[in-house]
């Protein structure tokens, strides 16, 4: 599979390790599938309101909206998705509220602990198969920001438990239909996020395999923030090659930088991003090594933080891949615009 | 001076020599595990009798440090005097407190066997958390120690270390629960009978959400367990005092990013709201302005020399990619310090370390060393 697939099933479960840019990476990847002709919707599952920040928008909460045109958000949460089911599975208005309200809720979910899992899937699943008036799917993408690795596979496992630890009941039931929803591959992916350092490579790896046994499909893994070069080859063979601190100095001669800390310190800052790089290759090969599924990369964007502005750039990656667009290998999106 | 400049020229010097229990605490992904087992390494080579107690260490951070997955008891550190390490089974830790403290050799039996125990016992948010704790309360208990370090779970909110036991006991204990396991209610019998008298909208509302095998689970779970709750509840209470004790220090573990600087912001507030022991904040993998000229002239006056290089030289190329590094190093510093001034605007961290981004992973003991230098570095 390469990486024109990135956006071709029509749910992306996007997870990884704490900290390797995961809702970020969820983001680009929901507004690439808008920018490619796709109505989509991006859901979040844990609470944090971290979309809401990035969109600058009112909180997000179960009420589907559009936050950008053909992008819509929502922000779904146990409780809310056990009243909506409860409603639609009983008519119970009253039943369902009063049941939200209680600490029958509490009681339930702690009692099966992948019981709210289920629902959080359940939801998916239900805009997922949604149609409009003409028969048409009312989506294209559902991007969800899922659970980290640490929790992915409970979390995805929540459906089959349930079926073993729920003998009866409508919950029983649905769950066989959301295992059909994660074992069907051009339905559903797991959208892998990782940086290209050891923790992340060695939790992504693991989690890949695991995934795999599971029988759920793979996207290419996204390795985000990845450094480019920013030495040709022959410039970097003549930096490590014998290119002193002097050397930089007396180019920069007149220049008000040829003092000699200066120098140095641009020296270190070359011998840094020259042992990173290579750092990078180490951990792409070790990824290789370990699992069969392909790598995408974003690039590292040194001057922007977790914001619109920057989604957007590695959300440009995105859909020039999919559209079958060379990404040259070193290519600065901040520097094109 | 604002409180924030008096806390970068703290260190974590004498906690290190002095506290008995160190929490290190902080968002996923930001360097929990290396920090703790940093501060135990340097208490350790102060000659504090050491045990680091880790949850899920990178693999070669754990082979540095002796430990394999298959191991959960203490371990010396290889090559460092006076250390022990170990690893947290969170399943393994709850088994053992069944044995230790149920009431009769078949109750232990009923209790692991039951499939609500068993998920219970290996996916019940919380119950890694509260493992942490007894795991603790029992190094502490042995008096072997005079220095125990503590990595937290990586849970979705840091928040979860402190209110997880509670959380627990409070479920065990069951309040609202045990209204309905009358001791005279037979397990197996429980839910039809809670369903059939008619105990009321809320048992009918349950049993529709899980279906009623649950129920006979739970039942049997709850009643296996009568006489144990009172016990889980002590220990949790005693390790959260032996935590607010001046003896402890919570060391807030943060990255540069503001997501994981808010929720370090947020944990620090709650400390001070629950009367916890705050030793500081470190922030691990900070970019440092570059040194000489670089980080003083103006950004522009720096770009403009680079754009003077001849592209057609290789060292002239060479050197304005180094240019073009340095002004990338320094946005991203300026960036980072930012996030980290509003992140902790109008709080007294205490102490703010920030340790300077290494060009490797650290895994090993000489990294492990690197870090612990500039943990307890004195920078007044």
């Amino acid at each position: 599979m390469d990486s024109r697939a990135l956006l071709d099933p029509r749910v992306l479960l996007v997870t990884g390790k704490g900290g390797v840019g995961k809702s970020t990476a969820a983001a680009a990847l929901a507004i690439a599938s808008v920018r490619t002709g796709r109505r989509t919707c991006l859901v979040e599952v844990e609470g944090r309101q971290t979309m809401r920040a990035l969109f600058n928008t009112e909180q997000w909460d179960f009420d589907e909206r559009e936050v950008r045109q053909d992008l819509f958000g929502l922000s779904i949460d146990p409780e809310a998705s056990l009243a909506e089911y409860l409603a639609m599975f009983y008519g119970a208005k009253r039943l369902s509220r009063l049941v939200v309200n209680s600490t029958a809720v509490e009681f339930a979910t702690t009692a099966a602990p992948g019981i709210k899992d289920v629902l959080l899937i359940g939801k998916v699943k239900e805009m997922e198969r949604r149609r409009d008036a003409d028969g048409r799917f009312v989506y294209d993408m559902i991007v969800v920001d899922a659970p980290p690795t640490g929790r992915i596979l409970n979390f995805l496992r929540a459906p089959e438990a349930t079926t073993e630890l729920v003998r009866v009941g409508p919950i029983r039931e649905q769950a066989q239909s959301l295992i059909d929803l994660l074992l069907d591959p051009n339905r559903l992916r797991i959208q892998l996020v990782t940086l290209l350092e050891e923790m992340p490579v060695a939790e992504t790896a693991d989690s890949a395999d695991a995934l795999a046994e599971l029988g759920v499909q793979l996207n290419p893994i996204i390795a985000n923030r990845a450094l480019r070069p920013r030495m040709d080859q022959a410039a970097a063979k003549v930096f490590e090659s014998g290119m002193t601190a002097e050397t930089v100095q007396s180019v920069l001669g007149g220049s008000g930088l040829e003092d000699a800390r200066t120098a140095t310190a641009l020296r270190e800052l070359g011998e840094r991003h020259l042992r990173r790089l290579e750092l990078q290759d180490e951990m792409r090969a070790a990824l290789r090594a370990q699992t069969q599924v392909p790598l995408f990369e974003l690039p590292y964007l040194a001057t922007r933080s977790f914001a619109e502005n920057e989604v957007s750039l590695l959300a440009d990656v995105i859909s020039a891949a999919v559209s079958g667009d060379e990404v040259p290998v070193g290519t600065d999106p901040e520097a094109q615009r | 001076m604002s409180a924030l400049d008096e806390a970068r020229r703290g260190s974590l010097d004498e906690i290190v020599d002095g506290r008995h229990v160190i929490v290190c605490t902080g968002a996923g992904g930001v360097g929990k595990t290396t920090t703790a087992a940093a501060l135990a390494i340097e208490a350790a080579r102060r000659g504090r009798r050491t045990i680091v107690l880790t949850i899920d260490p990178a693999r070669r951070l754990a082979q540095s440090l002796g430990l394999s997955r298959l191991d959960t008891s203490p371990r010396p550190v290889p090559g460092v005097e006076g250390l022990d390490a170990m690893m947290l089974d969170m399943k393994r830790t709850f088994d053992e407190i069944v044995e230790r403290h149920a009431t009769s050799a078949d109750r232990v039996e009923r209790i692991l066997d039951n499939r609500f125990y068993q998920q219970l016992s290996a996916s019940l948010a919380g119950t890694q958390e509260y493992m942490a704790m007894e795991k603790l309360y029992d190094l502490h208990q042995t008096g072997r120690y005079q220095c125990i370090v503590i990595d937290t779970p990586p849970t979705r909110n840091a928040l979860d270390f402190l209110d997880a036991p509670k959380r627990l006991t409070d479920f065990l204990e069951g309040r609202f629960l045990r209204m309905f396991l009358s001791p005279g209610i037979a397990a197996g019998r429980f839910a039809t009978r809670a369903v059939g008298v008619g105990t009321g909208l809320f048992m009918r509302a349950a049993s529709r959400i899980t279906g009623a095998t649950v129920l006979d689970d739970l039942a049997e779970f709850f009643q296996s367990f009568e006489g144990m709750y009172e016990g889980f509840k002590d220990r949790a209470q005693s390790v959260y005092h032996l935590l607010q004790q001046p003896g402890s220090a919570f060391v807030v573990v943060s990255s540069p990013e503001p997501p994981s600087l808010r929720e370090a912001s947020y944990f620090l507030r709650r400390l001070a709201r629950d009367g916890m022991p705050t030793a500081g904040v470190v922030v691990n993998r900070v970019t440092v302005t570059p040194g000489g000229e670089l980080g003083i002239v103006p950004p522009s006056h720096i770009a403009e020399v680079a754009a003077t290089m001849d592209l057609d030289d290789d060292v002239e190329r060479a050197t304005a990619a180094l240019l073009t590094l340095a002004l990338e190093a320094r946005a991203i510093a300026a960036r980072q310090q930012q996030a980290i001034d509003a992140a902790f605007h109008g709080l007294n961290p205490g102490r703010l370390i920030e340790v300077p981004l290494a060009s490797g992973d650290v895994h090993d003991v000489e990294g492990l060393r690197w870090v612990a230098e500039r943990l307890v570095a004195s920078r007044s």
